[in-house]
């Protein structure tokens, strides 16, 4: 069952007693609820990004399944041509992932190959800390550090405003790359833990309906005016939050199964849609730390189960959103913070690698194949090399998706890449 | 003399009541908010009959028990801090609410947020939480004493960068770090002063957590820093950058900030006199007092001019109800609405106003007040109102509103809230039968947005 | 009282004899005992409101507490919930003269209560079906039914039994399929009962997420089928019996695990006569448990039982193909270990040369036995010895001090051990926590010892060369057994006490004061356990529960 954002506002106190709270609406959600009204569904564009924690396997992941040098490194992990899911005749995905072929051949899933970074740490601390920052460590102090996603929901937030632009849905502590240096970044365990449930709430905030600003003797006029605004988007998204907090708990468990990256994701989903101003979600596949993509033994069944997980996931929350007509103003974006090596470790695992792939899913992103697949012959230390560098994936979707500078958040030197996003 | 915000004259001198200006309830709360995260109804009252000087006066002097409570609590927080969780934290929460002397922590938490020492990059609560006992052993006390005991523990050079650096000596970017966030201030030292400032820090090694000098390592030649020249080490460099003018300055610029405004923007002639008495025979105890007594504190310009912390929120609601919570839940709620106690987001601390502000952050903060005021649940209805109200002679037929309204707000509210307020049945026809229940009352005032401001 | 009981009532207590439970209570030497202990631990507030309110009582019923408790309440006591949450006490008395005076204390103290609070009319005395009932306040009812008293917290439920005693052919708790199964189990000798309908109570939230398939191992492990069972389960019956000086709680259920073979196999002694290996003990015993789980046949079902790939045994797979070097966990290492499997609980000597914890954590230890110890023994000691070394290279990463490994030997038995540096600085009183541990690994005959401290291998070696192989003495078909001493709970938690004050403290923001109370009324109770036994089976494939205690 979805609701839709047009049930949202019918809820709420509707569009146009919106626009009676005057200054203290926020100028973007009287234009979105006015954009409503008109029928279209005029949106900013949201990333979504998904943290692989452990470093993912990419060739078993991507895999080239006609590669001589791949086989024979991988007497037990193989995937032979009879069980990948061809996506050309050269490369094919993990069997565990029907729903990202769906997704690949219906164009909404693209795959960036090959990336990486110079001198690329293989320890899992380091190299998770450079894709967190962009590698913004050398020369920066810790106490100086910040994430990627953290500067850019800076970037994105007016000093003086109070606009929710970045949150991290799930149950670890929040991943580094989030990390601001000025404005709360909420970490969403449960919406319910966020939503106040007593009649105190909603009797205090409905007191203010009844007129201006009191007397000037309270306070800075623009400390007040920026809690009031803070205070009436909170009003009006409270009953969208019960909501959506409701539609998660009742979502039928029998349609797919319920992983906690799917009910993560369900999350986000209703989050999207409850267009709250958030930019960038952030969420995670794999326990943080040392993670689950660290399969340096029996890695066939475990690193399986996480890609059936990832893909079944997505699949659900692209459908999710598909439902609604906003999936041309999401784009999700995976990632690990190394891949892992060509040869078998020997317990039938991997070792820490290099290169990987990452996925970009959404409505508008250019369906394909990005890059050429890393040679299996030319490898560092056993594992493939990269040839992009995942800062130009960052500089891409900071400036062809979320329209921001990526020279406020990411070191100067890295054109975004071409034909990935339509 | 004229009342002129922006004359230091004026601004500096000790506030003394008059019909313009009174000591009335307002200016009583707006003192205990800003030195002691709020005031119970006997405090207020008894700052009201003595006047603002002699209260703060007791609000600034040390009190009798209060280096034995600190020397317990101390044994608390380091017996917690040895495991995992927030329990050190924790008993900091309790300390900041049963502190004979909340001034004091306070300014252990300026100190904190001024330092910005994160665990995120320590991954030691032990080794935090000797330093917030650092910050508070000298906070009071000479800036000069401070830094030379802050840049001895372990934790700061650590978050300085000390761990990463292969080299025997903290990075060019460090000790910009310490000139420019710590002392200072930004464009008071060149490339050169930070060269040599770097060669002062040399010999320094962090080696199984502990801050280790290792003669053969130091840089022992002479050093030209910020003008002066001689053979400079730790000591020496902590010496010539606390006793230069511009960290007066930049110090007096950060606790105006903390203590007067969120949005104030002082101008130099302003700071000149608050710069001197935290510099030279000066102490941070002496520059609190001066601003605390000022008529620049009490003036309009301080008013309720700051974004309470998500700390200053949960006090501002426990304290003046008398009552005590568990902490452990308290710090960890804390840290979801932005502000976890040990974990500065970066070495320039938290930024405070309206950064802590958001339409989710509103949310969390109103769930918070209502979890802290319940009757049940994760707070075990530890605060009471009503038997408060009841104790001070103030439970009348509405519930105790009026009291609580005079003890949260002073009655800074429009008349429409007021007004809506004593309708008390819910807008949705629903008869609300707990609207005069105090703890709802409360819970309700605490979710304001005047209630946000401090 | 169940045949005045609606039949969806959910939760249902009953205490037939009161008297047999509380007897050993009410003689005056455990009284005086008790207030002794509870003086002596600062338990001063609790006691002295206690107290107050017995003398009280004392003094208006014109009788000494203990006689009087029989007279009011020794013929029985029924408590039961339903299922919007009202409560009902009722309280069967020898004396109904006696409860009567009661009753009109009671409503004297209330209504003299509420006129001078100004409010008379939250007290009242409405009939009902005529019946006098007695109202206090919002959340207090009450009706006096011969020498029974019933009392409840919502009028409409008290009404509804009202209703049930006056018409005959109501649907009540009595006459409910559900509630006469769960009598039959339960049994006449037993002196309490609770009765749970599960059909209705899966449904609150708390229960259902903790009856959740969580995909936890090790709780799938230990508990075995028990939370499957229960999750399809229509009632669950606990009945409580006294033998002699023993206490007996004993579970019951018509709830039996779906697909059975996936969630009993690993659990289920071979044929019969088999039995569980006893318990092992050791000076300082604090807890034993033995268990009969197949960890080969548990972990080759790992993927029916645990559907969700969680990370954290994702994590234990990594770790075990790295100890054991990459041999497949299920058919390499899990299928060489035996099915009896024991683990050992006991109270630490500490090395007065190296010092004493602030935090004292007991030594712990898993007995296993290997089918064959010459070829997988010394597979397992390079496991040990791997796993203490990315111990101490995780933690030396971290810059903290690791492990060092040595060899000792215990009559002709060489084991490992670990241990940390003694402290550089030993005046500082107590120290830190990791000196509570110290891995060893001993290999005596077929058995693999993993134990936190070195003593209690040493102790663990020296008892399983005494122990026979003889099976424990327990009813057939227990798969799980453990032994609780009472004694040495209580030391470990008295030695423990100034940590778990100050966790109180901070945890509930209570004062000092009240945190010693609250722990020292916890020391006392426990302070009276002498022994208790634990004991789950299979009864027709549904689980059984069995808590033997026995008091001082």
């Amino acid at each position: 069952m979805h609701i839709t954002r047009r049930d949202f506002f019918k809820e709420t106190a509707g569009a146009t007693s919106m626009l009676a709270f005057g200054s203290s609406v926020p100028a973007f959600l009287a234009r979105s609820a006015a954009a409503m009204e008109a029928g279209q569904a005029s949106r900013e564009p949201v990333l979504v990004v998904i943290q692989l924690s452990g470093g993912n396997d990419g060739l078993n992941t991507v895999v080239p399944y006609q590669d001589d040098a791949y086989h024979r490194s991988r007497p037990t992990l193989r995937i032979g041509a009879e069980q990948v899911l061809k996506l050309d005749s050269s490369l094919g995905l993990h069997p565990a992932m029907p729903a990202f072929r769906k997704l690949y051949q219906e164009g909404r899933l693209s795959i960036i190959q090959g990336v990486g970074y110079p001198r690329s740490s293989r320890d899992h601390d380091a190299a998770m800390e450079d894709w967190h920052t962009g590698v913004l460590r050398e020369g920066v102090p810790p106490g100086a550090r910040s994430g990627w996603l953290g500067r850019a929901i800076d970037a994105a937030c007016d000093p003086g405003k109070t606009d929710l632009r970045g949150v991290f849905v799930g149950e670890i502590k929040a991943p580094f790359s989030v990390h601001t240096e000025r404005v709360v970044v909420p970490s969403i365990k449960s919406l319910e833990e966020w939503l106040p449930t007593g009649a105190a709430w909603s009797d205090s905030t409905r007191a203010h309906d009844s007129g201006p600003s009191s007397a000037t003797s309270s306070g800075s006029p623009s400390l007040l005016a920026g809690v009031r605004s803070a205070t009436a988007n909170a009003r009006l998204i409270q009953p969208r939050l019960i909501a959506a907090s409701q539609a998660i708990h009742s979502q039928n468990a029998a349609a797919y199964p319920r992983f906690p990256l799917t009910e993560n994701l369900a999350t986000v989903a209703q989050l999207i849609r409850a267009d709250l101003g958030i930019r960038i979600y952030f969420v995670e596949l794999g326990g943080g730390g040392i993670g689950g993509f660290d399969t340096h033994a029996n890695q066939a069944a475990n690193h399986g189960a996480l890609l059936r997980e990832l893909a079944e996931s997505t699949a659900a929350f692209v459908d999710d959103l598909n439902h609604d007509r906003l999936l041309d103003s999401v784009l999700v974006m995976t990632f690990s913070e190394f891949g892992r090596t060509l040869t078998e470790s020997g317990r039938r695992g991997t070792n820490h690698g290099a290169a990987a792939p990452m996925f970009m899913i959404g409505g508008r992103v250019k369906s394909g194949l990005w890059g050429a697949h890393p040679s299996l012959t030319d490898l560092e230390e056993d594992a493939p090399k990269f040839h992009t560098d995942f800062r130009r994936v960052y500089a891409t979707v900071l400036e062809r998706w979320l329209n921001l500078k990526s020279e406020k958040v990411l070191a100067p030197g890295f054109a975004p890449l071409d034909g990935v996003l339509v | 003399m004229k009342p002129d915000p922006n004359d230091p004259a004026w601004a500096w001198a000790p506030f003394q009541p008059d019909a313009a200006r009174p000591w009335d309830l307002r200016l009583a709360a707006h003192l205990y908010r800003r030195a002691a995260f709020g005031g119970t109804w006997p405090e207020l009252q008894r700052a009201l009959s003595e006047g603002p000087q002699a209260t703060i006066d007791r609000l600034v002097h040390p009190t009798p028990g209060a280096a034995d409570f600190n020397r317990l609590y101390d044994d608390y927080e380091n017996a917690a801090a040895t495991s995992a969780g927030y329990g050190s934290q924790a008993w900091w929460l309790r300390r900041m609410i049963e502190s004979p002397q909340p001034l004091q922590e306070q300014v252990t938490l300026f100190w904190h947020n001024h330092f910005g020492i994160s665990n995120i990059h320590v991954k030691d609560n032990a080794s935090l939480c000797r330093h917030i006992h650092v910050l508070r052993q000298h906070g009071m006390g000479s800036v000069e004493a401070l830094l030379d005991a802050v840049l001895a523990q372990p934790a700061v050079w650590i978050c300085l960068g000390a761990r990463d650096n292969g080299r025997r000596s903290l990075s060019e970017s460090s000790v910009r770090i310490l000139m420019e966030q710590y002392t200072l201030g930004p464009g008071h030292s060149s490339d050169s002063d930070v060269r040599e400032g770097a060669r002062a820090l040399t010999g320094w090694i962090i080696s199984q957590g502990e801050l280790r000098f290792v003669p053969g390592e130091y840089d022992a030649a002479p050093k030209k820093i910020l003008g002066q020249e001689g053979d400079f080490d730790r000591k020496a460099l902590v010496r010539i950058l606390t006793t230069h003018p511009a960290t007066g300055h930049w110090l007096a610029q950060k606790l105006v900030r903390w203590f007067i405004s969120d949005t104030a923007k002082p101008s130099d002639s302003l700071l000149a006199p608050l710069a001197k008495q935290l510099t030279g025979d000066g102490s941070t105890a002496k520059g609190v007092e001066m601003l605390l007594r000022s008529n620049l504190f009490f003036s309009a310009e301080a008013y309720r001019q700051k974004v309470r912390s998500p700390v200053e929120l949960a006090l501002g609601i426990i304290r003046p109800l008398e009552g005590r919570t568990g902490t452990v839940r308290l710090a960890a709620d804390l840290a979801r609405l932005g502000q976890e106690l040990y974990e500065p987001p970066t070495i320039q601390g938290w930024a405070g106003g309206l950064a802590w502000i958001n339409s989710l952050t509103t949310l969390g903060r109103a769930k918070l007040a209502e979890a802290l005021l319940a009757e049940s649940g994760a707070y075990e209805g530890k605060l009471d109102p009503a038997a408060v109200a009841k104790r001070h002679g103030r439970a009348t037929n509405d519930g105790g509103r009026q009291f609580l309204v005079d003890l949260y707000l002073q009655g800074d509210l429009g008349a429409e809230t007021i007004g809506a307020l004593a309708a008390g049945p819910s807008a949705t026809g629903s008869v609300d039968t707990r609207a005069a229940d105090p703890r709802q009352i409360a819970a309700r005032l605490a979710s304001l947005p005047e209630f946000q401001l401090a | 009282m169940a045949q005045w009981i609606p039949a969806d009532t959910p939760i249902m207590v009953e205490v037939s004899e009161p008297m047999a439970l509380l007897g050993p209570l009410l003689s005056p030497e455990f009284g005086k005992s008790v207030t002794t202990e509870l003086e002596n631990g600062k338990a001063n507030l609790k006691l002295q409101e206690f107290q107050g309110v017995v003398a009280a009582v004392e003094l208006q019923l014109g009788t000494d507490w203990r006689a009087g408790l029989r007279r009011l309440a020794g013929k029985g006591l029924s408590f039961c919930v339903d299922p919007s949450g009202a409560t009902l006490l009722a309280v069967d008395g020898e004396d109904e003269k006696l409860l009567s005076k009661l009753n009109g204390i009671i409503w004297q103290f209330a209504s003299s209560g509420a006129d001078q609070q100004n409010q008379p009319e939250t007290v009242a005395s409405p009939n009902y079906r005529g019946v006098k009932t007695w109202k206090i306040g919002t959340n207090e009812v009450h009706a006096l039914l011969g020498p029974r008293l019933v009392v409840g917290n919502r009028t409409s439920f008290l009404n509804k039994v009202l209703d049930l005693r006056a018409d005959a052919g109501g649907k009540t708790l009595a006459s409910s399929a559900l509630f006469k199964a769960a009598r039959e189990a339960v049994g006449k000798e037993a002196v309490a009962s609770v009765f749970l309908n599960l059909q209705t109570l899966r449904e609150t939230p708390g229960l259902k997420k903790a009856l959740e398939e969580d995909g936890n191992p090790v709780t799938a492990l230990l508990l075995s089928d028990t939370k499957a069972a229960l999750r399809s389960a229509s009632w669950f019956a606990l009945g409580l019996y006294v033998s002699g000086d023993k206490l007996i709680l004993r579970t019951y259920t018509d709830g039996a695990a779906p697909e059975v073979s996936k969630w009993t196999s690993f659990s289920t002694l071979p044929g019969a006569g088999a039995e569980l290996l006893p318990p092992l003990t050791v000076p300082g015993t604090i807890a034993s448990l033995s268990l009969y789980r197949d960890l080969h046949s548990f972990y080759a079902a790992k993927d029916a039982l645990f559907p969700e790939r969680t990370s954290g045994l994702i994590f234990f797979e990594n770790m075990m193909g790295i100890f054991f070097s990459g041999i497949d966990l299920t058919e390499g290492v899990l299928s060489e270990v035996r099915p009896d499997i024991r683990v050992v609980v006991a109270k630490q000597q500490y090395d007065p040369a190296v010092g004493t914890p602030a935090t004292q954590v007991p030594a712990f230890a898993a007995v296993l036995r290997l089918k064959e110890p010459e070829h997988f023994g010394e597979i397992v000691e390079e496991a040990w010895q791997k796993a203490i070394g990315l111990a101490n290279f995780t933690r030396g990463q971290q810059a903290l001090p690791g492990l060092i490994i040595d060899k000792e030997n215990q009559d002709g038995v060489k084991y490992t051990i670990s241990y940390y540096r003694p402290p550089a600085d030993k005046s500082s009183g107590a120290i830190d926590a990791r000196y509570n541990f110290r891995p060893s690994l001993a290999r005596p005959g077929d058995y693999v010892i993993l134990s936190s401290t070195d003593a209690l291998a040493r102790d663990l070696i020296n008892a399983v060369k005494q122990a026979p192989s003889t099976p424990a003495k327990t009813s057939p078909a227990v798969n799980s057994l453990m032994e609780i001493e009472g004694p040495a709970l209580s030391a470990i938690l008295q030695a423990n006490r100034e940590p778990m004050v100050r966790k109180n403290m901070v945890d509930k923001g209570d004062s000092r004061e009240k945190a010693e109370s609250d722990i020292q009324m916890l020391l006392v109770a426990l302070g009276h356990l002498d022994h208790a036994t634990l004991t789950l089976r299979r009864d027709a494939g549904r689980p059984q529960a069995q808590l033997e205690i026995r008091f001082k």
